[in-house]
């Protein structure tokens, strides 16, 4: 064990350490790029790149440093510390998964650099007291109560199926739906975690079918949502309404496979057809530029990098200016209005209006909540096509 | 009169040069006040410790467990619940977590030690995954897939004195400086030990070793405990630096075959070689991950920022990552099949052998 | 019974997939000794050939074994040629690594070509089925067993009638005796290696109508060829071919008996039991 070359390595890259030019702020980026999360990783990266450029457009030299996680919290926190003490960037903007974001939140508040989360879905990131941690996703929880109140509105469920991945957003929507449908006085007559990526998921749902549920309800990523719901056509099973909680059940794709996602419901942050202003624009922009429509992580990330850079431009690049700026103020755009609130027990969050979108005819409308509506929803689930 | 013989690997030079290095890295957090450099550090010892660990059973015995990430996640998981849950801090939880990875070592190995070759490493992934599943699906215990998030470190104190408050990298700096340095001695120990003579007698050949009554289970238990002894260390002091554990990242195949890794590359049953595995891989990963050799190619001035080529690289090399750590574990096993130290001493022995030949002529 | 009929049958179904890759992991098992832990990349590769061909060529997933088959047979052999071969008489740590380091390149360079968006093949049938009394029948899923057997069944015939299939089966059976009665053994990887790295191709391209495709899809492909193999017995192409469709079954009626988050347990559980008690697996002959 001579002298270690890592030592050596650490201390020629302090030396090599680009100094920051004046007219530039810094701003650190904290995403999945490889890895597992990845595919969702790269609507983030999209929506920020959209929004480096109308940063620069208004005249906000920004410089981000792009950091990969790959899904894991300890090389998140690698990230972190970098950032924050090489790189020494004004704040950060991740990152995509809960974990890496739980991680990465301590770090921020123990460098007090600001850290704007834009789509981390769980509770306790915002409940910890963090003084500089700021979040514009909504929760877990809001991604299920939006759907109980449109189903409880629109009709009148008596029970319930839940059908939940084995991860970190998956049973935390599980034990959520659970919970708030029982307070709502819907019988919860099915519940399971499966473990995502399973070619075969024909058992569950004959069990599910056996149970005659009112709603199914289902926390999936892109491709098992696709999956679970061609099965459950096999299947034929037919419930009053299919609800899926965000990720798998908003996306593109998902929409585009007609027979199986027609009348299906999903809670999400966004969606490009959103009266809010500049929504469409924005989802015109994104399909041009990356040949797709965006999802609502894309606009989230373009919001949280958004409001980091306008602020940290304010601020001048101090810290804690930064911090300062992000708790007073308040923004309104693409993405409805935003403000970092304290309520509830939550610090530094944003109180964000959760959206429910169907898909009809391979195409999505807002449905829910009523004010915001582009289409009438398709109440009951009218049957497979 | 027979000389008294030093034990394999203890010339005075190596000894003196070893002290040196540990003295160095002792005061390398008074010399470097930079959080990212300590991290890095702190990564580095955790994987001299898991690679060294596995080296003891992987290395000197033959017995390829790719499975190590069971011992890890009993370490990790065991500190801390007990420390969310009970409020035990991880000093005492320690002791549980130790003891609980060494019975399961035991058990699993005796179980698992009649299988041979490809099956004890496949069984050895069965274990893991087996472990990970049930970290997965017992959510009473382990909070399942949202994971545990440790609460916070209680502050150390010995005899009343607070001796450190765990709230820098620098504890853990030296936590994982004294464990790696312990493991690197209990190896050294253990190369000249009857049971390491054993185990490399098992290694070489199974039936042989067996026909001179050296009892094979036995052997391989006593160093699959010690080995996942270690590897518990590791995997408690990751849990309470990181912060946050969930099945994936705590028991996942992912963290077996990064161990495996490490010992391999460096190259098995030597004393360093985990050692060197374990900087390369770990500046590699990170120099590569975080775009940082595109910034030293730029900034000693072989590419221009602002080329296609900067560009190009400062886009994509941080995407490749894992690409080209593919190819680079690929070259080792294809070029230097005994890992880098064993291919580095093979450079070197073959010089000097043309060097006296030269000299002879 | 209802419930225990229509999980028996999916299961069924989907295990035929699953022996073509446990039949192309053990092939290469039996004739190099080799174990790969990138098959289930190659599992990935054979779905992205079928999703380009289906939607460049629009040629049908089901007809793209025809196309898959030979494209990963060459890629496995090349791999064979200029990889693999060089650690034959490695250290068997050394060969495992090194299969790990080759998925890892796979699966990374896909992703730096193709992205890591998921990929989904709509067939007209993707989500087709048919009834036979209370039980449902995926139509693509009875497609492609029935493509899976016919395969199995020209690899049989390969295998039992053809000089190089004998061939190959006595270099799975004693390496050095096949080398001695004047087999070319090099020869015999190159091809194994091919046809293992075709089956679990030609098993991604049938799986891909009724699933999805992203450049980490194999990782789970591969444990499970590792569990087919073990318990049909390492080498025993009779073996993974039952082992496949037992593992299929049981998966599927532990998700519908026990539940669908510990299935996987239950296959692991069974794995470890059959390394501990019957180790040469169902199949295979014992080789202590």
């Amino acid at each position: 064990m001579r002298s270690s070359p890592l030592a050596v390595l650490a201390t020629a890259l302090l030396a090599a350490a680009p100094t920051t030019s004046r007219a530039q702020v810094k701003i650190g980026v904290v995403n999945s790029m490889t890895g597992q999360a990845a595919p969702i990783g790269e609507n983030l990266t999209n929506g920020i790149k959209l929004a480096e450029e109308d940063l620069k457009a208004k005249g906000i030299q920004v410089q981000l440093v792009w950091e990969d996680d790959t899904g894991k919290p300890q090389v998140g926190l690698s990230a972190m510390d970098k950032l924050a003490t090489r790189d020494r960037v004004v704040g950060v903007v991740g990152a995509y998964t809960s974990a890496v974001t739980n991680a990465i939140a301590k770090k921020a508040e123990e460098y007090k650099v600001p850290l704007v989360n834009p789509v981390a879905a769980k509770e306790e990131i915002t409940r910890q007291g963090h003084k500089y941690v700021f979040r514009v996703s909504a929760t877990t929880a809001d991604y299920v109560s939006i759907l109980l109140d449109m189903a409880t509105t629109l009709g009148k469920p008596r029970s319930i199926a839940i059908l939940a991945e084995n991860t970190d957003f998956g049973t935390s929507g599980r034990s959520s739906a659970k919970a708030q449908a029982e307070k709502k006085g819907i019988q919860v007559v099915f519940e399971e975690s499966y473990s995502p990526g399973t070619p075969d998921y024909r058992s569950t749902l004959v069990k599910v079918k056996e149970k005659k549920p009112d709603l199914v309800f289902m926390v999936s990523y892109v491709a098992d949502a696709i999956t679970l719901m061609r099965q459950s056509r096999e299947l034929q099973l037919v419930p009053m309404a299919f609800l899926g909680a965000g990720a798998g059940f908003s996306t593109a794709q998902f929409a585009s496979e007609r027979n199986i996602s027609h009348a299906v419901f999903s809670s999400t942050q966004w969606t490009p057809d959103v009266s809010w202003t500049g929504a469409k624009a924005f989802g015109e922009r994104y399909q041009k530029r990356f040949g797709k429509e965006p999802t609502y992580h894309a606009a989230n990330a373009y919001i949280a990098m958004m409001i980091m850079g306008e602020t940290a431009a304010k601020a001048g690049g101090d810290r804690e200016k930064l911090a300062a700026g992000l708790r007073a103020g308040s923004w309104d755009g693409l993405f409805g209005p935003v403000k970092f609130q304290d309520y509830g027990g939550y610090q530094n969050q944003n109180r964000h209006q959760m959206l429910v979108e169907q898909v009809q005819d391979g195409k999505y409308f807002t449905v829910w909540p009523a004010a915001l509506q582009t289409a009438r929803p398709i109440w009951p689930f009218p049957g497979w096509k | 009169m027979a000389r008294p013989r030093r034990p394999r690997g203890l010339s005075v030079l190596p000894v003196a040069a070893g002290v040196a290095a540990v003295v160095l890295l002792a005061l390398l957090p008074r010399l470097v006040d930079s959080p990212y450099a300590l991290h890095l550090m702190v990564t580095f010892f955790l994987a001299v410790i898991m690679g060294s660990a596995w080296n003891l059973i992987g290395g000197y015995g033959g017995q390829y467990s790719v499975g190590h990430a069971a011992y890890f996640g009993i370490g990790a998981y065991t500190v801390l619940i007990l420390l969310n849950t009970g409020g035990l801090a991880p000093w005492w939880g320690l002791g549980p977590a130790l003891l609980l990875a060494m019975v399961v070592a035991a058990v699993v190995g005796s179980i698992t030690f009649r299988l041979r070759g490809p099956y004890f490493v496949l069984a050895s992934i069965a274990v893991a995954e087996i472990m990970r599943l049930a970290a997965l699906n017992w959510k009473d215990l382990t909070n399942g897939a949202e994971g545990i998030l440790l609460s916070s470190v209680p502050p150390l104190e010995i005899a009343g004195r607070v001796v450190t408050r765990f709230d820098s990298k620098v504890p853990y700096y030296y936590t994982g400086l004294g464990l790696a340095v312990l493991v690197v001695l209990v190896t050294v120990w253990f190369q000249g030990s009857k049971v390491g003579y054993y185990l490399q007698a098992i290694r070489e050949d199974q039936d042989a070793a067996n026909s001179l009554g050296i009892p094979l289970t036995l052997y391989k238990n006593v160093a699959l405990v010690l080995s996942a002894f270690f590897t518990a260390c590791a995997g408690a002091l990751y849990g309470l630096y990181v912060g946050f554990i969930d099945p994936q990242t705590a028991v996942g195949l992912d963290v077996s075959v990064q161990i495996v890794l490490t010992a391999i590359i460096g190259g098995i049953g030597t004393i360093l070689g985990p050692v060197v595995g374990a900087a390369l891989l770990v500046a590699l990963s990170e120099g590569l991950r975080s775009n940082v050799l595109t910034d030293l190619l730029v900034a000693v001035g072989i590419v221009n920022p602002d080329s296609a080529v900067g560009g190009f690289l400062r886009d994509n090399l941080s995407h490749a990552h894992m690409l080209i750590y593919g190819v680079l574990v690929a070259l080792t096993i294809l070029f230097m099949p005994d890992g880098v130290l064993g291919g580095v001493k093979n450079q070197l022995r073959r010089r000097r052998a043309r060097a006296s030949a030269g000299g002879a002529a | 019974m209802t419930v225990f009929l229509q999980s028996l049958l999916s299961g069924i179904l989907v295990g035929g997939a699953y022996a073509l890759i446990g039949v192309g992991l053990t092939i290469i098992f039996g004739v190099m000794r080799i174990i790969n832990f990138a098959h289930g990349d190659l599992v990935m590769l054979g779905m992205y050939a079928a999703y380009f061909l289906f939607t460049l060529g629009h040629v049908d997933p089901f007809v793209s074994v025809v196309f898959v088959f030979p494209l990963l047979f060459l890629f496995g052999a090349l791999l064979q040629k200029t990889v693999i071969n060089r650690v034959l008489d490695a250290l068997p740590q050394n060969q495992i690594l090194l299969t790990i380091g080759i998925g890892l390149i796979i699966s990374n360079t896909m992703m730096l070509l193709f992205t890591s968006d998921y990929r989904i093949i709509s067939t007209s049938y993707s989500s087709g089925s048919f009834r036979v009394g209370e039980i449902s029948v995926s139509t693509p899923l009875l497609l492609s067993f029935v493509i899976t057997a016919a395969v199995t069944a020209v690899l049989y015939w390969f295998l039992m009638k053809t000089d190089t299939g004998q061939a190959i089966r006595a270099t799975a059976q004693d390496r050095d005796a096949a080398q001695l009665m004047g087999v070319n053994v090099k020869r015999m990887s190159v091809l194994a290696t091919g046809i293992g790295a075709g089956l679990a191709a030609v098993a991604g391209a049938l799986i891909s109508p009724t699933y999805y495709i992203f450049p980490q899809v194999g990782q789970p492909f591969t444990l499970k060829a590792f569990v087919i193999v073990v318990l049909g017995g390492m080498g025993s192409v009779l073996g993974a071919t039952v082992g496949g469709v037992l593992i299929g079954a049981t998966e599927s009626l532990a998700g519908a008996y026990v539940s669908s988050g510990l299935k996987d347990l239950v296959v692991y559980v069974l794995f470890l039991l059959i390394l501990l008690f019957k180790p040469a697996g169902l199949f295979g002959k014992s080789r202590a």
